[in-house]
């Protein structure tokens, strides 16, 4: 059986199997268990299975994914992100659909503490969106927002998505890092124009706060809200202070923000056992959800890999076909949302990005640039039914009257926002390489 | 089906109790990569730091799979699958269980190999200027997978209980609005924990 | 008849090199090239580069399993349970130039040794060669033996042993890593190789200097098959295999050799530093002590070592070239 046919097989029995509701690592680590047993042999099955555990064990950024899990639980359960969602809502809340701009303005003050969208995700399924509803805000737009905005944490430095990027594509993590801040923050604005035109048509959507309300906040209440903005301020220096100058190493830093985000929490008192045990319990959980499919992943992507699937689809793209590298560009960022939507990050980084990152480089193109395009798309999956991980948080964290199907609706908006957000990226590739071009001077 | 509450019972309160001790290596990892920095800034930089750290990460979420495991962690793709009743979730599960269960065999197969070979040629050593044998964390892969080993026969066994039976003995295992069920098996099953 | 021998399904080997893309390129290609396009269809060999299909800590056990068939890679690194791991990748000082290697193994008789230990563990050495020095890329200056002192470094693990001893902090990850691992602050450079490497693979872009001092002449590195694999090897293409390896040395000697001159005379990525001789001679001389304590670990260690003081006194009784 020619490779390219098996590899297809491979790739179809595994989406099969990920439909029959089969724990996600189990039906990436099979199938590539089996694989590398009917081609190599059963000394294969087992060596590359295994393996795969010794490679997640080498791959030193992923010691930063327990470090900024438990830091978004601590910030979401200790509540200490309370005040910073109060500062928001006086500010904001005499706006139609002030409440949800705010809410975005959050995510992003959230996003530059944490390299991860758990921590934005958590704070917003459980702090923002209760209020929200109860101001009679619009379940859809507001759960959209929530999950759009929690997504800006891969985008915003700093972003363990970008890490991983960054040691598969080799580029500079510091370039990649600044290049996703405009584009973050350009999505963000995005988001809130959108609300803001929406609000501005149906102002039912999101009600303005009633004028007792906002009478009963004295401007000195205001004032003295707006410090709560000091705290993401304040971690977001203690963890990247020390790394710019090149005192703390990347995983350092994120156990500096860890421990941080939990003195803060100490400091305000709001450290209580129940909160230290869950957000001990849930940052076991989440990070053995990911490492184990990074694990399975890693061996999936080690037999594609021997398939020299890579080659053929690099052949196939510019030998065979011979399309213009901008048709190609756009077709590989169309299959990556297709398979985001199916896939989670961590499975497109480790199967996917190999094959594509060394063609989008011979064909040209600027690697970082296609790192905050790639970052992009990972944050299209992790909304998109059938799998992603907002999408499962949400589902896990989100209120009663919430149901799947609201879910699966309030991001459609968010989608071809990003979507938009991609193709301005595409088109102004300045919007990502002004700002470390400026920094580094290149 | 007395034998299959046991070893459940056994299992899971086994799985549990390693998960609550091990969920706490979260510090051990936060401690090392803190004195990393210290003597990294005030001293000369510890040789055995980041190797260290990757080990304990391995052992933090290989041993504290199995109990992640009962706490639903491990996501679905749900879109069919989230539709199904309780019993066809579980009959659907009973079926496909036996891809982890392979999954895993071949990886403790693995595993074994590795650590047997961990163990000869006087002991296989790590290819940095720390030198750590390699055995203990092989070892601890190994145990750990056969705890995940064990935690998803479990899992298939409590699927054949509640089918056999029609008594839920998850959570998940309960039709909508239906009573909640206590802590039977020593197990967290709220699913409101899975993420 | 050829079209005969085509109809036969090929011989297929999965190869992995310890070499990342863009370095597999120059040492480890040119000859999967030389033995897929001349054997005529007999042969598919598949080459794949550092940690693509195992992790190099698991590359030994893979390659006695059969699942991978050939490995390129040096002892040290690959973690070869002989005791002529230390000796494989950067001994301190046992080379000078990229030549020694093959004098050391043809004519001083370091291949008969290489050959009996790996047929005690099941696996089947072909050949050694010799490839760049053991210079530093740092992003840090280096000018004298006290600025080593707390460096963390990408480096081998005995070279690391030994470097530990002037206080570098030896840091070991995958290969295709070290580049980010500097951008992260993982690692302040790399003890790795010499400059043709360092523009090679991206490093030159990330550290700033380049000392000129080395620790070694030339990297020792092998080829490896599963043995099972090449007993069933019919003699006309292990000929082949042979050949083509000896075509990669002849065109990787003359690479490194033309790259180290070139760039440290042109390139403009890193500057260039220096110990003085005099002061380097301390590293040197802590050399000699360790090739000492390495001489008593076990019988093997001991002729080997014997074998590079005989060469060494050779070379020194020379004098230049084969001493500078
Ligand atoms: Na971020
Ligand atoms: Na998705």
């Amino acid at each position: 059986m020619p490779y390219e046919l098996i590899a297809i097989l491979m790739f179809s029995t595994m989406m099969l199997m990920l439909f029959t509701g089969q724990r996600v690592f189990a039906a990436i680590g099979f199938v590539a268990v089996i694989a590398a047993i009917l081609l190599w042999g059963e000394r294969g099955g087992y060596d590359i299975g295994f393996s795969a555990i010794i490679k997640v064990m080498r791959w030193y950024p992923l010691l930063t994914l327990p470090m900024f899990v438990f830091m978004g639980y601590v910030l979401s359960e200790s509540k200490i992100a309370d005040d910073l969602y109060r500062m928001f809502h006086v500010w904001t809340g005499g706006m139609p659909g002030g409440l949800a701009m705010g809410t975005i303005g959050l995510m992003v003050l959230i996003s530059a503490m944490n390299g991860l969208s758990v921590a934005g995700m958590a704070i917003g399924a459980t702090i923002a969106l209760p209020e929200l509803l109860k101001r009679n805000y619009d379940k859809l737009m507001v759960t959209g927002v929530i999950q759009a905005g929690s997504s800006l944490g891969i985008l915003v430095p700093p972003s363990v998505v970008l890490v991983l990027y960054a040691m598969i594509a080799r580029q500079p993590v510091g370039q990649l890092w600044l290049a996703g801040a405009i584009p973050g923050l350009m999505m963000a604005a995005l988001f809130i124009v959108y609300i803001a035109i929406r609000c501005r048509l149906n102002p039912k959507l999101g009600p303005t706060l009633s004028l007792e309300e906002r009478d009963q906040i004295t401007r000195a209440e205001k004032m003295r809200l707006l410090r709560a903005g000091l705290l993401p301020v304040g971690i977001f220096a203690v963890m990247m202070v020390p790394f710019v100058n090149g005192w703390t190493s990347l995983v350092e830093s994120s156990a500096v923000g860890a421990i941080a985000a939990f003195l803060a929490a100490v400091a305000k008192r709001r450290m209580t056992w129940a909160v230290f045990e869950t957000s001990v319990r849930q940052t076991l959980g989440i990070t053995c959800m990911f490492m184990w499919i990074i694990t399975a992943a890693l061996a999936f992507g080690a037999v594609f890999d021997g398939l020299g699937a890579v080659r053929a689809i690099d052949d196939l793209f510019t030998d065979k076909l011979g399309l213009n590298p901008w048709v190609i560009l756009i077709l590989m960022q169309l299959s990556f949302i297709l398979m985001g939507t199916f896939l989670d990050d961590t499975a497109m980084l480790v199967i996917v990005a190999p094959l594509y990152v060394p063609l989008v480089g011979a064909l040209g193109f600027d690697l970082v640039w296609y790192g905050v395009l790639y970052t992009i798309t990972c944050q299209i999956a992790y909304m998109t039914p059938p799998f992603g991980y907002n999408l499962f948080l949400m589902r896990a964290m989100a209120p009663p009257e919430i149901k799947l199907g609201d879910i699966y609706r309030s991001i459609i908006p968010f989608v071809f926002i990003m979507i938009l957000a991609l193709a301005l990226v595409m088109i102004f590739p300045q919007i990502a390489l002004w700002l470390p071009a400026q920094v580094y001077g290149l | 089906m007395r034998v299959l509450r046991a070893y459940v019972a056994v299992v899971d309160r086994c799985n549990w109790a390693i998960g609550r001790v091990v969920m706490f290596g979260l510090f051990a990892l936060m401690g090392i990569l803190l004195w990393s920095s210290i003597s990294k800034t005030f001293f000369v930089p510890s040789l055995w730091t980041l190797e260290m750290a990757q080990f304990v990460m391995v052992a933090y979420f290989i041993l504290g799979g199995p109990y992640a495991m009962q706490m639903g962690s491990n996501v679905r793709m749900d879109l069919i699958y989230g539709a199904l009743s309780p019993r066809r979730k579980a009959l659907m599960d009973v079926l496909t269980v036996g891809f982890l269960i392979f999954y895993l065999g071949v990886l403790l197969w693995g595993g074994i190999e590795s650590t047997i070979y961990s163990f000869s040629f006087g002991g296989e050593r790590s290819s940095s200027a720390w030198r750590p044998y390699l055995w203990p964390i092989k070892v601890t892969i190994c145990i750990g997978v056969t705890l995940m080993l064990l935690q998803a026969l479990s899992e298939l066994a409590k699927d054949v209980l509640y089918l056999a039976t029609g008594e839920p003995v998850r959570h998940e295992d309960e039709a909508p609005g239906s009573q909640a069920l206590g802590e039977k098996d020593g197990g967290e099953k709220e699913r409101g924990d899975a993420l | 008849a050829p079209a005969i021998v085509r109809a036969q399904s090929p011989i297929r080997w999965r190869f992995q090199t310890y070499a990342g893309a863009a370095l597999g390129e120059q040492v480890t290609k040119p000859i999967i090239d030389y033995i897929n396009a001349a054997s005529n269809g007999e042969m598919e060999v598949e080459l794949y580069y550092a940690d693509q299909i195992v992790p190099t800590g698991e590359l030994f056990q893979a390659l006695q399993r059969g699942t991978i068939d050939g490995v390129h890679s040096d002892d040290d690194s690959m973690a070869s349970p002989t005791p002529l791991r230390v000796f494989g990748g950067y001994f301190p000082f046992a080379t000078k130039h990229i030549l020694d290697v093959p004098v050391l193994f043809n004519q001083y008789g370091l291949a008969e040794i290489w050959d009996e230990e790996y047929s005690k563990v099941g696996v089947k050495w072909l050949s050694a060669a010799g490839q760049d020095p053991c210079n530093f890329n740092t992003t840090k200056e280096i000018t004298s033996v006290a600025d080593l002192e707390g460096l963390r470094l990408y480096t081998f693990p005995t070279a690391g042993r030994f470097l530990s001893r002037f206080g570098v902090v030896p840091v070991n990850i995958p290969y295709e890593d070290a580049e980010v691992a500097v951008q992260t602050g993982e690692l302040d450079g790399m003890a790795w190789s010499g400059i043709t490497e360092d523009y090679t693979v991206g490093w030159a872009d990330v550290t700033d200097y380049f000392l000129t001092n080395n620790i070694s002449g030339a990297w020792i590195g092998s080829f490896f098959v599963n043995q099972e694999r090449w007993a069933e090897l019919p003699d006309h293409l292990k000929q082949l295999v042979m050949a083509a390896i000896e075509a990669g040395h002849t065109y990787r000697n003359q690479w490194y050799w033309g790259g180290e001159a070139r760039l440290r005379a042109t390139g403009d990525k890193l500057a260039l530093r220096t110990v003085p001789a005099a002061e380097w001679a301390e590293v040197e001389n802590a050399a000699k002590e360790f090739w000492n304590e390495i001489a008593q670990e076990g019988e093997v260690h001991e002729r080997i070592v014997s074998i590079f003081r005989e060469y060494n006194e050779t070379i020194n009784q020379a004098g230049p070239p084969y001493t500078f």
